[in-house]
């Protein structure tokens, strides 16, 4: 690759990845600057309250008795901490098997989203062929419609192939949806044309610029169509419940609704699950977090 | 300055230097059209095959009558002369357009708002952006109970609130038919904010430095630059938002029905619930077919609007 | 990094591969039986928590070594769509249970079970009065294992310190008044007279059954008294409002055993959970049960309620062992099984209603006896060709009503109304 090519790629990169670095601030503005950072730090905890209220609320349940979980009033503080609840969902329903299904599920629907979304993004927005806006807009537009709507005639499908209650299917129908082609096209389209002209006068062929200068400048998008989609399949139920029958299959989503009987539930329960099955996916998205912030070095692209 | 901004313009649409490519593209036309394709294909077949077949097959349900067991007869328009006249059509519709109108502005700006508040880099910010993102992978049912909770017409502290600053007649919300809506539409607010913050924060990661620096050269302050250049930049991640947005607007169901099972009556009965509802509940499904087919035009028309406004823009 | 995330992603997928699946509870396949054994799948809902399968099954099985029941697990909450689905997949589950007379309309009307006429016709119908409301026309598409119908619980405590009699051959009006005597205290501490769960038929199933009225036809002004009587201990404060109850996803289980409300009319359903809970400690109300308030006194004792029953899939190819199933569930023999684990049998008989009370922690006083023996259940919803249609008008209406959003008169107009155009299309 030549030096232009991977100057602009890095210039792209580096350039990037610093949305606020120290600018030259004028003396008088620092005052302003610090209690405007005190202000911000105001505003953000009160709107913490706000958005964790109701997680509060999941954790107090979590240490209650079933009973106790809905009353009227609520109750915020747990009369007495029932902390066995932590221990004893890993035996009351087996925990531990489904959160391994909900992993193996997100993992490969994520990592299968991922490379064909960012691979076809790349054809709906740097090459260019007759019907490819018409093509990407029915795309989108399929996403509008419910899946209660194709719900039966998808599930008849796959019967009559055979898949009904393995994983294969729900990779097969997840896999592939428009959002993740949405997504990184929408993210592709600020990276500039010159860049591909750049690599094509190199000698790199499409699927070569593609993997090698696209597909590393969008390590943003990437991360948070990771993150999106973990968290979609993460949390999916509907899916699942339908086409995973045995119990070795269920996900952590229908074990946790396993608790809600014909008659009663086991809201505690349901509250404990749902506090432990949150924590993969603030692993994933601490760990994203690099992304979207600044300072990233440049994946090696000298020479 | 100036050939900076033009060197490196947002990219993908028209410009002088393309019309000179355009031509040496037309006799690789062919080529291009195969390597296109090439590209799309992993994605699409499997799209084609598992999400578009049964789409299609919805869609020609609509013009049957079945009730998803014993074989479907054909209906012709039958089922859509009845969906206009049909009146939990007229209030699912209206309600799932008012939740649109709402819902999609709401969260855009907030969403876009918190990315740039996030964008920074303050001691803990990952924290703040974790917190954030917390509502939408909650449990629905803690949000049905929490929110249900603060809105207690009686009880719940945001009457409470409106009571002190002197309104009498605070609304009564999800116990009402006219306040349940936007009861419903602040919370789903609340709940995709931090989703779709996500989305913004990737792509503000994708201006360049440069743009900022040559803002803050020519004088202006965070305002100008952030209407000069951030905004601008931005338009392909804010197109994607809006599209995503009002797509799942019109297909809103889960946090609906946990809070409010589109009650009390029909005052937050939306169009999947209907689906879902005349579908599976009641065995009608060319009937809800055709429903799901209605949605599908409605949407795609919005979406072309909103894809023409992001062209024209563009140019 | 790039390309660690690839290999990560690889590696995951031929775990996936691998894996068949690790939730090792296996709960959902038995052994292989011997030779010439027969496999019956029968599909049920939240098989842990739900003992009277297990219980059933086990009997069956013992009774039967010659066929295995495979049970397929489904969750209580959306067992109707699944089944829907998999009945459009043309699934070859040989027995459905069917949950209730509404699911049993949907199943009758798409023809989706066998006519097992020929079950009914060899069981002791006499017994077993629940059979006729599986009657379609001159087919059974399904049996009854169990049926339940609406007894009141109280809190025999509570009635004991407010010093009020036994709630025995109340009517409507002696509720109401009972109702207020017992309610005490205020904010967190307030203690319900009654406790009426948020379901529609909880006003408006009442008032079908003791007035022998008709979910199908057009006219629903005779739910108006019951509305009333509702609406009027609602204001009063002796029943907890409905729209707090409806958001706030009150269990009725939790109201009755935390002693949050002295009396509450629900399905014998609540009996088995009431049992275990008493016997896991988790409880230690002293209740009783009694028979539904009626509209006068000393008439007749009606109440509403409902079968459980099992189906058989046309699909299925044991349809002999699902009969055989079908014939050993609805008699004497499941009676047995399931009133071992507090569940009332489809079937009734002296020796039945002997275990029953036999059971360890059941109230054996009079009253209780007389309220498991109703004269007449009716059910508790609509059971016609529209069945789900109609419930869901009526169930509407019925928020609009307790949320005080619309008046009783208006709103069972608009239930004549709606049902009329969007459901008969008249």
């Amino acid at each position: 690759m030549s030096t232009l090519t991977s100057d602009l790629a890095q210039e792209l990169e580096t350039g990037r990845f610093q949305p606020d670095a120290p600018l030259p601030k004028p003396r008088r503005r620092r005052v302003k600057t610090r209690l405007g950072q005190a202000a911000m730090y105001v505003v953000l905890v009160v709107l913490l309250g706000v958005v964790l209220l109701p997680f509060i609320w999941m954790l107090s349940s979590s240490l209650k008795n079933d009973a106790d979980v809905l009353t009227v009033p609520i109750q915020w503080i747990p009369k007495e901490f029932v902390w066995s609840n932590y221990a004893d969902i890993w035996s009351a329903i087996p925990m531990a098997g489904y959160l391994a299904n909900s992993a193996l599920l997100a993992v490969v629907i994520t990592v299968l989203q991922v490379l064909t979304g960012s691979f076809a993004a790349y054809g709906f927005s740097k090459v260019r062929f007759p019907g490819r806006d018409a093509l990407f807009l029915a795309y989108i537009a399929t996403i509008a419609v419910p899946w209660q709507a194709y719900m039966i005639p998808q599930y008849i499908m796959m019967q009559k192939a055979g898949l009904t209650n393995t994983f294969t299917a729900l990779i097969l129908l997840q896999a592939f949806s428009a959002f993740g082609v949405f997504l990184m096209r929408q993210y592709y389209m600020t990276i500039p044309d010159e860049l591909n002209e750049a690599a094509r006068i190199d000698g790199l062929s499409d699927y070569g610029i593609w993997a090698r200068i696209i597909l590393p400048l969008s390590k943003p998008a990437l991360a948070s169509l990771a993150l999106l989609t973990f968290v979609n399949t993460w949390n999916d139920y509907m899916g699942p419940f339908i086409y995973l029958s045995s119990n070795e299959l269920w996900t952590v989503q229908i074990g946790l609704r396993s608790f809600i009987g014909q008659y009663s539930a086991q809201y505690a329960m349901i509250m404990t699950g749902s506090v432990i099955s949150i924590v993969p996916i603030l692993v994933i998205f601490l760990a994203g977090q690099r992304y979207f912030i600044a300072g990233i070095a440049t994946s090696g692209m000298k020479g | 300055m100036t050939t900076i901004t033009q060197r490196r313009a947002p990219a993908g649409e028209e410009t002088p230097r393309r019309d000179r490519r355009d031509r040496r593209d037309r006799r690789g036309l062919r080529r291009s059209t195969l390597i296109g394709w090439s590209f799309i294909l992993p994605n699409f077949l499997g799209f084609a095959l598992f999400t578009l077949v049964p789409v299609i097959a919805a869609f020609v349900l609509a013009f049957m009558n079945w009730d998803s067991y014993n074989p479907p007869t054909w209906a012709g328009i039958d089922n859509f002369v009845r969906l206009f006249r049909d009146d939990d059509f007229r209030v699912a519709l209206t309600n799932t357009v008012l939740y649109a109108i709402g819902h999609v502005p709401l969260t855009l700006a907030l969403s876009l708002g918190l990315a740039l508040l996030l964008n920074q880099k303050l001691r803990g910010i990952a924290f703040f952006r974790v917190a954030i993102f917390f509502p939408y992978i909650t449990s629905l049912v803690a949000i049905a109970i929490v929110w249900n909770m603060l809105f207690d017409p009686t009880s719940g502290p945001i009457n409470q609130f409106l009571h002190a600053i002197g309104i009498a007649n605070a609304p009564g919300w999800t116990a009402s038919t006219a306040w349940a809506l936007p009861a419903v539409i602040i919370t789903s607010v609340w709940r995709d904010m931090g989703y779709y913050m996500v989305l913004f924060l990737a792509g503000l990661q994708a201006i360049p430095r440069e743009y900022y620096e040559a803002a803050q050269m020519d004088g202006a302050g965070r305002w100008r630059s952030f209407w000069n250049v951030t905004l601008p930049s931005l338009r392909p991640t804010t197109f994607l938002v809006l599209v995503l947005l009002s797509v799942s607007s019109f297909k809103v169901f889960d946090l609906v029905f946990v809070m409010t099972q589109g009650g009390p009556g029909r005052a937050t009965l939306v169009l999947s619930q209907l689906i879902y509802q005349d579908g599976i509940l009641n065995g009608e499904f060319g009937y809800s077919s055709a429903i799901s087919l209605v949605l599908f035009v409605i949407v795609l028309v919005v979406t072309v609007f909103q894809f023409r406004i992001q062209q024209r823009r563009e140019r | 990094m790039k390309r660690s995330l690839i290999a990560a992603g690889a590696a995951a997928a031929a775990l996936a591969l691998g894996l068949a699946g690790c939730a090792g509870t296996g709960s959902s396949s038995s052994g292989s039986g011997t030779a010439g054994a027969t496999t019956l799948r029968v599909a049920v809902w939240n098989l842990q928590q739900t003992p009277e399968f297990g219980a059933l099954f086990s009997a069956f099985e013992k009774a039967n070594p010659s066929i295995t029941i495979q049970p397929v697990d489904i969750l209580a909450a959306n067992y109707e769509d699944k089944i829907t689905t998999m009945l459009a997949g043309g699934d070859t589950t040989d027995i459905i249970t069917v949950k209730n007379l509404t699911d049993y309309a949907g199943y009758a009307q798409k023809k989706q079970l066998v006519d097992v006429a020929d079950v009914v016709k060899s069981l002791p119908t006499a017994d077993i009065p629940a059979t006729e409301s599986y009657k379609t026309g001159s087919a059974y598409y399904a049996v009854p294992y169990r049926q339940d119908f609406s007894v009141l619980y109280y809190n025999k405590k509570m009635f004991a310190d407010a010093g009020v009699a036994d709630p025995e051959n109340l009517t409507w009006d002696e509720f109401a008044a009972d109702a207020a005597k017992l309610t005490t205290g205020d904010g967190a501490d307030k203690v319900y007279g009654a406790y009426l769960h948020t379901w529609n038929s909880m006003v408006q199933g009442y008032a079908a059954a003791q007035q022998d009225k008709s979910y199908d036809k057009p006219d629903y002004s005779w739910m108006a008294d019951q509305y009333k009587l509702t609406l009027g201990m609602q204001k009063a404060g002796t029943i907890m409002d409905w729209a707090t109850a409806n958001s706030q996803q009150v269990q009725y289980k939790d109201m009755f055993e935390k002693g949050k409300a002295a009396m509450v009319p629900m399905g014998t359903w609540l009996i088995a959970p009431l049992l275990a809970d008493t016997k896991a400690g988790t409880t230690d109300v002293d209740w009783g049960i009694a028979p539904i308030p009626q509209l006068k006194s000393g008439t007749k004792i009606t109440t509403m309620g409902g079968p459980t029953g099992f189906g058989i899939n046309k699909n299925s190819k044991n349809t002999a062992a699902a009969e055989k199933f079908l014939t050993f569930a609805a008699g004497p023999e499941g009676a047995k099984a399931v009133a071992a684990v507090g569940i009332v049998p489809a079937y009734h008989s002296d020796e039945i209603t002997k275990q029953y009370f036999g059971l360890d922690g059941m109230p054996s006083d009079a009253l209780s006896k007389t309220a498991f023996d109703p004269d007449v259940i009716r059910p508790d919803g609509p059971t016609g060709t529209n069945a789900a249609a109609i419930g869901t008008i009526l169930n509407q209406e019925h928020q609009l009503i307790m949320t005080g959003s619309s008046s009783v008169a208006d709103a069972t107009a608009e239930m004549a109304s709606r049902v009329k155009s969007d459901v008969l299309h008249q």
